[in-house]
């Protein structure tokens, strides 16, 4: 592994993540946003049940008379699988499930939500992003060489959720994001705001070979205000007002509802699993796993020393990364050859290109002063 | 090294692309001088027997494949029409075939199949031992294998024959002689089974 | 034994999977590649892939597309569209595919089936012929994608083609396409009766138990759908799907029971 870094005392985090501050104890300032700005007023009890139960109240009864009160958007991966359950066994409402296909779906993704779908009896509703537009986005962003090269399927699943919401009048949307195992944000410096529609807009002007037509485009001030506060579409987090463990979360969706598990998260797509296990740490240093490890630490679903054994390993199945990387350049129409003279480029920073992050700060910054948002990215 | 011989007949890619997945290193043999290094020989095949066999003698590797597999006894494994060539001769064409093993291959009698489709001999079909041998560990036989063909080996010597698969009567789905085996079916496009039979044959020690 | 064969059938329409109504309509449900991918991590019988603007186009098959489609596949696969040379066909067998489809080859100028299968062999041909009901209840066969209308009777064309020799049969019934309530069980019959090669039934097929019915009738039959595996719900949400284990072992049931 890599020569002399720091490593939190509490968590995992290091100094792989430039920004990182420790006080005197070696405690990370991501253990301290935790500590000060999300504990404090995270209840995933009976006390955060009943604060949601207003909004599962209201939720319904806009929906009377409706095919369906909300819509869930679902990956396939564990969080918004167990959402899904919860949704509609627990909490009873009448979700539509929302699928968005950019092109990356693995099998168990696939079956999942097939499965999930079936047994609840829900209704599906899945958007496919044009594969030609995908795929020349996708290139661009290897050839910037920035490190967000996952953005072009974040952005997609986003935009198109809202624009289905607008163009539908439909007011409530949940999704799977939750502090129990996302307390700890991947730092800026690793994966930029996925939804700054100027940065992939600049990205693609410099390395496309398309416009992009069809793909569907958002940007922040659209759904962060207009949305929300004109419009009325607000987007939930309701894991994070209940008990939320992922193991026994996972448990339970292999036990009662035919779910096949994943070796880690995020890897219902072939393309995030291939970007977070072996791309990301291969030619930027950074692994996601820290991040993840960090959350479970901060809510005691695991320990310190099982993070610390666990990152000792690679990040990718040594005896599948030949196949995937030979998969994603087939995927992409290049070589492989191409593929890694991507590889080893040099790496650059969302700060090369066009991009909205005085927005984004300016936001946040509001945001925290009317106590609206906690724990933001930085 | 596994050899799969490139003589202008059958699925060579897929049977690659299994060893590439299976992380078992194998190459294309074009040339005679291609098939000294292996130590394990593929023979794939589609199309008609006269025109397999005519390609593989225009290849020039005819000669260095008898020796390797008569005298050298290194282990070769036939896919279907690549098995059927290893008989004395076909009822389909008019030349020898390489008589590495006592047969003929004759067209199915379209008197016994009793209902329709007759021929070809198209889909999934279980298999069933005649002789246990390790080739066919792990495999499930009764989800079989994927056959394609019309006319099918006929085996002089039981002792020669691996599986029997059943269409209108019993017929010969797999051969072993020794270090020379054979497979009707298409393991390349059978899934796990195929996969497997593969797998194993990579694993066999050399006799 | 020998059991009936299930298989998916995917168009691709400007490198885009897509899906039709009546042979209209086409709406885009992704990429390919994906596709096939996950058919063959489901372990699927077979996969049938049609180019449907090859012919139209006058262009050569896609060869890069179907390496690639090929390199993901360790189940059979069938391609076609834009096929109309023996040579054409003896590249695309070499790029990995199982079978060839053709269809307004088999039709305007079938002679060159012959050369097909002296290339390729005669169980590597495989002919697909579009269909639709008429007024009288018989049926016409269409070519460039359900517009030109054939002149001459299914029945005709049917024995002068089992004559010549292919490998399969594969009929695709227009006004069952994309509706999803069931197969043309009449027209099903009506070719099985005239010839005597493996046949596959497409169009139509909207749940498991269509396919069931199809192969109770048949015993062994090729059954072929579109929709039933790439859409899912009322909202026809693009899902990849196929059979569940139960429904596949009850079909080899049926289909060892003769």
């Amino acid at each position: 592994m890599s020569q002399s870094k720091t490593i939190c005392k509490n968590c995992v985090m290091d100094t792989t993540d430039s920004k990182i501050t420790f006080d005197e104890n070696g405690v990370c300032d991501h253990c301290h946003t935790y500590t000060a700005d999300i504990a404090p007023y995270w209840n995933p009890n009976e006390k955060g049940l009943k604060q949601f139960q207003s909004t599962v109240d209201a939720i319904k009864k806009e929906g009377i008379g409706k095919d369906f009160d909300c819509i869930i958007g679902m990956s396939g991966g564990i969080d918004s699988s167990y959402l899904v359950y919860l949704a509609k066994v627990k909490l009873g409402l009448r979700p539509l499930v929302f699928h968005v296909d950019a092109g990356w779906n693995s099998q168990q993704a696939v079956n999942n939500i097939e499965q999930i779908v079936d047994r609840l009896e829900l209704d599906l509703y899945t958007e496919v992003i044009d594969w030609e537009e995908m795929k020349d986005l996708q290139l661009s962003f290897f050839k910037s060489g920035v490190s967000h090269t996952d953005t072009p399927q974040d952005h997609a699943f986003f935009a198109t959720m809202y624009k289905f919401a607008s163009k539908h009048g439909i007011k409530h949307i949940l999704t799977g994001g939750n502090y129990s195992t996302e307390c700890v944000r991947n730092p800026l410096e690793w994966m930029y705001f996925q939804s700054d529609s100027a940065q992939i807009k600049d990205i693609q002007k410099k390395f496309g070979t398309k416009k992009l037509k069809k793909f569907p485009l958002t940007n922040i001030l659209w759904h962060k205000i207009w949305l929300p506060y004109v419009k009325g579409i607000k987007l939930y987090r309701p894991l994070d007002f209940m008990p939320y463990d992922k193991e026994e979360a996972t448990q339970f969706l292999v036990e009662n509802l035919g779910y096949q598990r994943y070796k880690q998260k995020h890897f219902e797509s072939r393309f995030t699993r291939f970007y977070e296990a072996f791309w990301l740490p291969k030619k930027f240093g950074y692994d996601t796993r820290k991040v993840q490890y960090s959350s479970l630490i901060l809510t005691e679903q695991m320990t310190r020393d099982e993070a610390l054994v666990k990152l000792q390993e690679p990040a990718h199945d040594p005896e599948s990364i030949e196949d995937d990387f030979n998969y994603i350049a087939n995927k992409l129409g290049i070589s492989t050859s191409e593929l890694n003279d991507y590889l080893l480029a040099p790496n650059k920073t969302y700060k090369d290109y066009k991009n909205q992050q005085w927005i984004y700060e300016l936001g946040a910054k509001v945001m925290r002063k009317l106590g609206l948002e906690k724990g933001g990215k930085r | 090294m596994i050899a799969i011989v490139d003589y202008g007949s059958g699925n060579i890619q897929a049977v690659k692309n299994i060893y590439d997945k299976l992380g078992i290193k194998s190459y294309f043999a074009k040339v005679p001088e291609d098939l000294s290094r292996a130590n394990k020989i593929v023979l794939p095949g589609v199309g008609s027997f006269d025109q397999a066999i005519t390609e593989l003698n225009d290849s020039g590797m005819r000669e260095k494949l008898d020796e390797l597999v008569l005298n050298k006894k290194i282990p070769v494994l036939g896919v279907c029409v690549g098995m059927q060539i290893m008989a004395k001769s076909s009822e389909e064409g008019v030349l020898d075939g390489l008589g590495w093993i006592d047969a003929t291959v004759q067209l199915f009698d379209e008197n016994i199949l009793k209902i329709k489709p007759k021929l070809p001999h198209m889909g999934w079909n279980s298999i069933e031992v005649n002789e246990e041998h390790l080739i066919l560990d792990g495999v499930d036989l009764d989800k079989g294998f994927y056959f394609l063909h019309s006319y099918h080996f006929v085996a002089k010597n039981l002792s020669d024959v691996l599986c029997l698969t059943y269409y209108g009567a019993k017929f010969h789905s797999a051969i072993n002689s020794r270090n020379i085996f054979g497979f009707q079916f298409h393991p390349e496009k059978s899934h796990f089974n195929g996969i497997q039979i593969f797998k194993n044959f990579a694993e066999l020690q050399h006799a | 034994m020998l059991r009936s064969r299930v298989i998916p059938c995917l168009l691709i329409q400007d490198k885009g999977l897509v899906k039709t109504v009546n042979f209209k309509n086409s709406k885009y449900v992704g990429d390919p590649i994906n596709a096939v991918k996950i058919f063959n991590e489901k372990q699927v019988d077979e996969l049938i892939i049609l180019d449907i603007d090859a012919t139209i186009n006058g262009v050569d098959p896609d060869y890069q597309a179907i390496e690639y489609l090929a390199n993901e596949s360790r189940m059979p696969l069938c391609y076609g569209g834009g096929v109309k040379t023996a040579e054409q066909a003896k590249k695309i067998i070499q790029l990995g595919v199982e079978k060839v489809a053709v269809s307004s080859l088999a039709i305007l100028n079938p002679n060159v089936l012959i050369e097909i299968e002296r290339l390729i062999g005669r169980q590597s041909i495989i002919v697909v012929l579009d269909v639709k009901k008429t007024f009288f209840g018989t049926y016409d066969i269409y070519i460039n994608n359900g517009k030109t209308k054939i002149k001459r009777k299914l029945e005709d064309v049917l024995e002068e083609l089992e004559n010549i020799g292919v490998g399969e049969f594969v009929i695709n019934s227009i006004d069952n396409d994309g509706v999803m309530k069931g197969y043309d069980m009449v027209l099903a019959k009506k070719v099985r009766g005239l010839i005597s090669t493996p046949l596959t039934i497409l169009g139509g097929a909207g749940s498991f138990d269509d396919i069931v019915e199809l192969v109770n009738e048949f015993k062994i039959i090729g059954a072929s759908a579109g929709s039933l595996f790439v859409f899912k719900g009322v909202y026809k949400a693009v899902l990849i799907s196929y059979l569940t284990e139960a429904v596949l072992k009850k079909i080899q049931l049926i289909s060892n029971k003769f």
